[in-house]
C-alpha cells in the first residue's frame, strides 16, 4: 500500500529523471515546476500518464483546476489524496 | 513571400475545384462489423509488442477498431488547435497574401473534423481525450509564428504516413478507409503549403534569433515530435481492446525496436525537411 510520502517520492524522482535542470536535492514537493520551467507543457503529457498510473484513475484534462501541476504537493492534492488516503485507513 | 504566395494561389484553386461537402462524402453505415481490420495491423502500435503476438486475430481486429478510433481522436484534437491557430491569423498584415488560401485551410480542418468526429461518436460513442496542456510562456521576436506552423507540418505529416497506408487499401473497413483516404488528398495540399510557410518563416525570422533562441527551438521540435508520436501509445486503447496492465504496455510498445523504427521511417519526410532548410541540425529522431 502507497503512503502519501510513497506516491509523493515517486513523484519525485520522477520529475529528477526526466530533465536535466534540477538536482533531487534542489527540487522540493513545493517547488513549482512549470514557471520555474522544469516541466514544459510536453513533459506533462508524460507526467501526466504517470500519474494516471500511480493513481489508476484518468485525468480529464478539459476539467483540470489552473494550477493542479504547480508541485508535487498540489499534484497530490488534486489526483492522488483521496486514493492515498483510502490506502492509509485500510 | 513570392513562392508562397504562388503556392498559396495554386492551392487555392484546386481546393475550390475540389470542394467537398462533408455531409454526403460519406456513405455512414448503421453499425460497422467488427470483424475487420480499421488500422492496418503494420500500424497498430502494439504490433512488434511480445503481447500482439498472443492476441487471436479476432483480438487484433477488435485493437484495430480502437486504435483507429485513437487515430482519428488525435487527428480532432491537431485539428481543433489548427482552427484555432488558423482563425488567428486571418488577415493579419504579414499573412494579407495569403488570406485566401487560409479560408480554405480552416474549412478544409473543419470538415476532416465532421469525418474523424462523425466516425468515433457514431461507432465509439465516444472520442478519447486529449493529454495535452497549454502553458503560456514567452516567445522570441516570430518565435510563436514559426512554431505553429512548423508543429502543424510536424502533426500532418505523421498522420498522412498513416493516411496513405490506408486509404487505397483493400484490406481496411470501407467507411475508415474512405476516411483516410479522403483525409490524405486535402492533407497534399496543406502539406505542400506547410513546406513553403514554414520556409518562408523561418528564413524571415531565424536571422533575428539568438544561438539560444535557436537552440530552443530545435529542442522543442524534436520534443514536440516525440509527444505527437507518444499519443499514437494510447493506455485508454488498450483497455477498451481488453488488454491489461495497460501502462506496461505503454512502455513495451514504445521501447520495442520495430516500433522504433517506425517512428522514424514515418518521421522521415518531415525531419529530412527541417534538416534540408536548417532547421533541425541533424537527423535525431525520437
Ligand atoms: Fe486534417
Ligand atoms: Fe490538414
Amino acid at each position: 500500500m502507497k503512503t502519501q510520502e510513497d506516491m509523493k517520492k515517486e513523484l519525485h524522482a520522477w520529475i529528477v529523471k526526466n530533465n536535466a535542470k534540477i538536482k533531487a536535492e534542489e527540487l522540493c514537493n513545493d517547488t513549482d515546476i512549470i514557471r520555474e520551467r522544469i516541466i514544459n507543457s510536453l513533459q506533462i503529457i508524460d507526467l501526466l500518464l504517470f500519474v494516471e498510473r500511480l493513481s489508476g484513475t484518468s485525468v480529464e484534462v478539459e476539467q483540470l483546476k489552473p494550477g493542479a501541476f504547480k508541485n508535487i504537493d498540489t499534484i497530490y492534492q488534486n489526483f492522488l489524496e483521496r486514493q492515498g488516503d483510502e490506502q492509509c485507513n485500510k | 513571400m513570392n513562392a508562397l504566395k504562388q503556392t498559396a494561389n495554386r492551392l487555392f484553386s484546386i481546393s475550390q475545384n475540389n470542394y467537398l461537402n462533408p455531409h454526403t462524402a460519406l456513405v455512414w453505415p448503421e453499425t460497422l462489423e467488427r470483424s475487420q481490420w480499421f488500422m492496418a495491423p503494420e500500424l497498430i502500435s502494439l504490433n512488434g509488442s511480445p503481447v500482439y503476438e498472443e492476441l487471436s486475430e479476432k483480438q487484433k481486429k477488435e485493437l484495430s477498431f480502437w486504435e483507429a478510433v485513437n487515430f482519428f481522436s488525435l487527428n480532432i484534437h491537431g485539428e481543433k488547435a489548427l482552427v484555432e491557430g488558423l482563425a488567428q491569423r486571418l488577415y493579419r498584415r504579414e499573412l494579407a497574401d495569403v488570406a485566401e488560401y487560409l479560408h480554405s485551410f480552416l474549412d478544409e480542418e473543419n470538415k476532416h473534423m465532421v469525418y474523424f468526429g462523425g466516425f468515433c461518436q457514431r461507432y465509439a460513442g465516444k472520442i478519447y481525450r486529449d493529454r495535452k496542456l497549454k502553458i503560456e510562456r514567452e516567445y522570441a521576436y516570430g518565435e510563436e509564428e514559426f512554431l505553429f506552423f512548423a508543429k502543424t507540418m510536424i502533426f500532418e505529416e505523421l498522420a498522412d504516413y498513416y493516411n496513405l497506408r490506408m486509404g487505397n487499401n483493400s484490406e481496411i473497413e470501407l467507411t475508415a478507409r474512405r476516411i483516410n483516404l479522403i483525409h490524405h488528398l486535402e492533407e497534399a495540399r496543406h502539406l505542400a503549403f506547410g513546406r513553403e510557410i514554414v520556409r518562408y518563416l523561418f528564413n524571415k525570422f531565424a536571422a533575428h534569433w539568438t544561438g539560444e533562441v535557436l537552440q530552443n527551438v530545435r529542442h522543442y521540435l524534436l520534443s514536440y515530435l516525440e509527444a505527437t508520436w507518444k499519443e499514437y501509445y494510447n493506455p485508454d486503447v488498450y483497455r477498451d481492446a481488453g488488454l491489461d496492465e495497460v501502462f506496461d504496455l505503454v512502455d513495451q510498445a514504445w521501447h520495442s525496436s520495430a516500433s522504433k523504427k517506425h517512428r522514424q521511417q514515418a518521421s522521415f519526410r518531415c525531419v529530412d525537411f527541417f534538416v534540408k532548410e536548417g532547421i533541425l541540425e541533424k537527423n535525431l529522431v525520437v
